[in-house]
């Protein structure tokens, strides 16, 4: 049981990334020192934001960056699926689709041709989807980016073989133990907080702004009566919902479930909720 | 009417002078100053740092401030944050564990020096508030010195906000006694009056005259006035037992279609005292540290159990605060859980009103009974200084002989928190079954070598939460636990080795009632890991036979493969000392017995049920059924009894989360008669 630590294969970590921005993975060389703990820990065998050395399989844990956006970073997840024993996710691209999902509520030729000289060149899937939908992950860390403490906790955990504890509830407690009072109660700005996963330690609302959903739905969200003011059954036009969280984390399932299940504003309404 | 002797007067330009008085002794003071759009606590030096002129319009879901020309300092009603934050802080470091490179294993409490804080401008609800988390986090050495450090320096408010509802409460708006010093706000300056010898000794150093009878009399107009501009909106006599009655109304749907679960209202509320504790841990898990941080029941971890929570549904979350805060919390601790601050109301983004859901929910009758309000605060800075926090000198008077408390189950005394953890050592390990394991502990803690059948620990291992494990033998010099690896704590716990060490804290809950069986025969009905808790309650009646009647022994288990203690129900047999059924869901090739629930076995049996007393730990749907069939068979329900599993942190009644009607099961619990958990027992959601 107690061999010697120096002689025991290290677990070796892989950070890869499909379609992102490489953020989730800076916020990993944000560990600053721990990072130095964790080269102790593990050995960093593939880390391309990091190093240029590559590396092939297996890995312990492999940590996923990125949406699968074209058939290449579909073969290459279920690859890398095979060659990992535990697979997490990390951030919202990995976990929701990220800001290129907003695609998917349009047709992809529409969208291609709105933004290359020559869309015949671009090959890519209908949809820009969860690492989910591909393949069977272990755990899925949520945030755009994510969070230093929920990495650190996770890495933690998994190599003590603990459950990593990351919290599902709202962002509204993290700010009522911060003592930041609610900009939906001053009136300060529109909050998406309640119906937020917390993680970021009530970030924006510490400065004044609202919560802009950064880490997907928390669990059992009430996204119409957030939407409504707490109507969520009034028909006049003044408080039915309008779509709800037209934001850049909403192909999150339960946002868009919300999303969907509401008609899209007429243009007058539409142009009556921007008064 | 405002007691005529003692009260004094400080006109309002001195205002600096009784701030400065507070200021001695390297006291902070902690008042109201404008921050981020609100009134919010934090520490004032001057009086230039006060909300002078500033009012705040409050309704459900809005709160803005608004200033004013007039001079008065504290109109500005009750700002988002309580004093909770300063005597029960939102995070808190309690325990460090550390394991060395021998495996030798460590825990330490962490006690901070509390700081000395003068609460300034604490309104009546508010002293109310203080005096109800008194009550219900007794136990918390950590919240009785911070409340010890603090001096309390009450202002009466002269304007309600608009979701106050002290008055319908009896908690405000007037203060009579738990503060060390009151202020009135009067047109030019302020009426004192001193609570204790420390309000005294501050009131001594700043320039006071007598209170004229015209400022006095201004006072009870003053408070009269700001009493009547409240609207309550719901009748408060009867409401515990109304609110209770309300458990299956499909008005809790409506709420719950508006209701974001989104916690503010619990975070917001002065009094309410649940929590979780989070183990930060280093990469290694030599090192790591448990912080305590507010929680709430409507989150859904909260009532987490490793098959699910309890209360998936919002319904059962927003029915648990509303029927905590105005049902069980008489039964629980003597008082309503609400001092009609509002908080709750003005604070809901979506702007749920508690007044309209109580009326809505728990609509008066005619034959209501007097309710139990709230208690003024438990004597504050005064009392807790009297002794170097002995528990006893802080136990809190017993409340009111009312309808409400006289419900209130055995079991509730205070119970000694013992913290930190206890080391443990592993003499032996044995595997029961493929997921279950047997550890057997050598104990230094004599308390825990001394507990009772039925009781628990809480286990702990550096970097992973504790576990509650019933105990399921006791030794001379220490116990076993038998352990079913459910989750990653409980999978560290089972893969311990001889020589490994733990930390233990225990013994907890309350045990099975051997004394009621006394004389009558006794039937142990257990299924799977349920027998775990059992084993002692065998092991005393196999010890003493003459002390009760037969024992009958019923166990079930999913398959062959999955029994405890096989040795052990065999040599049973062999002596004697009790009948032994067993059964199995699903069958090997070797199984000869009985195939079934473990139901069957009690179908089958061919003796008396009415004046047995039967003991029953398993799934609570297995428990559920058994129940059925021993009460069909006529055993009476005080009879039988029966034990919970809940998700549980503390162990203690503290942190809240194994709730389950009016109980805390881990310190209620987890072995009740089934009489005792009408309307609790087998009701989704609860």
């Amino acid at each position: 049981m107690d061999a010697d630590p120096m002689s025991a294969p290290r677990p070796r970590l892989g950070v890869v990334k499909m379609a992102s921005c490489d953020g989730c993975q800076l916020t990993l060389l944000d560990l600053d020192d721990e990072l130095l703990a964790l080269a102790e820990q593990v050995d960093i065998v593939e880390f391309s934001e990091a190093s240029s050395r590559r590396s092939e399989g297996p890995y312990d844990i492999l940590l996923v960056e990125g949406s699968v956006s074209t058939l290449e970073q579909a073969a290459e997840i279920r690859r890398l699926r095979r060659e990992s024993r535990t697979l997490v996710t990390i951030g919202a691209c990995a976990q929701a689709g990220g800001v290129q999902a907003l695609r998917n509520w349009m047709e992809l030729d529409e969208v291609a041709a709105s933004v290359y000289a020559n869309p015949d060149l671009i090959e890519s899937l209908e949809h820009s989807s969860p690492v989910s939908r591909v393949v069977n992950v272990d755990a899925e860390i949520p945030g755009c980016p994510v969070s230093r403490s929920q990495i650190r906790e996770l890495l933690a955990a998994t190599l003590v073989g603990r459950r990593p504890q990351l919290p599902d509830e709202a962002v509204c407690l993290e700010c009522k133990r911060r003592g930041i009072p609610c900009l939906l109660v001053t009136g300060t700005a529109p909050c998406l907080g309640p119906i937020t996963r917390t993680g970021c330690g009530a970030l924006c609302p510490s400065v004044g702004r609202g919560c802009f959903g950064c880490f997907g739905p928390r669990e059992n969200v009430n996204v119409t009566s957030l939407a409504t003011g707490g109507h969520p059954n009034a028909d006049d036009a003044a408080t039915r919902p309008l779509r709800p969280v037209p934001l850049f984390t909403s192909w999150a399932r339960q946002w868009r479930d919300a999303h969907d299940a509401t008609p899209a504003p007429s243009p007058s309404e539409a142009a009556d909720a921007r008064r | 009417m405002t007691d005529r002797s003692g009260a004094s007067f400080l006109p309002r330009s001195e205002l600096g002078s009784l701030l400065d008085a507070l200021r001695a002794d390297d006291r902070r003071v902690i008042g109201p100053r404008i921050t981020a759009g609100a009134v919010l606590l934090g520490e004032v030096t001057t009086t230039a740092e006060l909300p002078a002129g500033w009012r705040s319009d409050q309704a459900p879901g809005s709160y803005r401030l608004r200033q004013t020309d007039e001079d008065r300092t504290f109109d500005y009603g009750i700002g988002p944050g309580s004093w909770k934050q300063f005597v029960y802080p939102p995070r808190l470091a309690q325990s460090e564990a550390s394991r060395s490179p021998e495996g030798d294993v460590t825990f330490t409490a962490l006690t901070e020096e509390p700081p000395l804080l003068a609460f300034f401008g604490v309104r009546a609800c508010d002293l109310a508030a203080l005096g109800v988390l008194d009550r219900a986090v007794r136990g918390d050495d950590d919240e009785r010195r911070r409340r010890a450090a603090a001096l309390t320096v009450v202002v009466e408010c002269a304007v309600a906000g608009g979701t106050c509802f002290c008055s319908a409460l009896g908690t405000g708006p007037a203060a009579d006694a738990g503060f060390d010093l009151a202020l009135t706000e009067l047109a030019d300056g302020f009426l004192v009056r001193a609570g204790s010898d420390a309000g005294r000794a501050v009131a001594s150093r700043i320039p006071l005259r007598p209170a004229s009878p015209s400022e006095l009399d201004a006072r009870d107009a003053q408070m009269a006035a700001t009493a009547a501009s409240m609207r309550v909106g719901f009748a408060v006599d009867g409401l515990p037992a109304r609110v209770r009655a309300a458990a299956s109304s499909p008005k809790w749907d409506e709420i719950a279609e508006r209701c974001l679960a989104c916690g503010s209202c619990t975070l917001a509320c002065p009094t309410c005292f649940c929590t979780s504790v989070e183990q930060h841990s280093d990469l290694t898990a030599t090192e790591s540290v448990a912080e305590r941080h507010w929680d709430s029941c409507f989150t859904a971890s909260f009532a987490a159990v490793a098959g699910g929570s309890f209360r998936p549904r919002v319904r059962d979350r927003y029915r648990q605060w509303l029927t905590h805060k105005f049902g069980t919390w008489p039964m629980q601790f003597g008082t309503l859980g609400c001092v009609g601050c509002g908080r709750c109301v003005t604070w809901c983004p979506v702007g749920i009103d508690v007044r309209e859901e109580l009326a809505f929910i728990a609509p008066a009758e005619a034959a209501d009974v007097a309710v139990v309000a709230p208690t003024a605060a438990a004597p504050a800075a005064e009392a807790a200084r009297s002794a170097v926090a002995p528990p006893a000198a802080v136990q809190v008077a017993e409340p009111p002989a009312a309808a409400e408390v006289a419900e209130a189950p055995p079991g509730m005394d205070l119970l000694p928190v013992t913290w930190p953890f206890a080391p443990a050592r592993v003499v032996w390990s044995a595997a029961e079954t493929a997921d279950v394991t047997t550890l057997r502990l050598e104990v230094e803690d004599p308390a825990i070598r001394a507990g009772a059948p039925g009781q628990f620990v809480m286990a702990a291992l550096p970097g992973f939460p504790p576990s509650a494990i019933s105990i399921s033998r006791y030794h001379p010099d220490g116990i076993e636990l038998t352990v079913r690896s459910a989750g990653p704590a409980t999978t560290a716990l089972g893969s311990l080795r001889a020589g490994a060490q733990l930390g233990l804290r225990g013994p907890l809950g309350r045990p099975w009632p051997l004394e009621a069986a006394e004389g009558r025969d006794v039937l142990i009905v257990a299924g799977g890991i349920g027998l775990a808790p059992l084993r002692p309650v065998i092991d005393a009646i196999k010890s003493d036979p003459g002390r009760f009647g037969r024992m009958h022994i019923c166990y079930g288990a999913k398959t062959p493969a999955d029994r405890l203690y096989i040795g052990e129900t065999m040599r049973l047999r062999k002596c004697r000392c009790a009948d032994v059924a067993e059964t199995v869901d699903k069958p090997d090739d070797d199984w000869a017995g009985q195939v079934g629930l473990v139901t069957c076995l009690l179908d089958e049996a061919d003796w008396r049920m009415d004046h047995v007393v039967a003991f029953v730990c398993g799934p609570e749907r297995m428990m559920q059924a058994v129940v059925s069939t021993l009460v069909e068979r006529g055993a009476p329900r005080d009879r039988i009894f029966l034990t919970l599993e809940r998700h549980m942190e503390c162990g203690v009644g503290l942190c809240g989360h194994c709730q389950t009607g009016p109980f805390f099961v881990c310190r209620d619990g987890p072995v009740f008669s089934l009489a005792e958990l009408d309307g609790v027992f087998g009701v989704e959601g609860i």
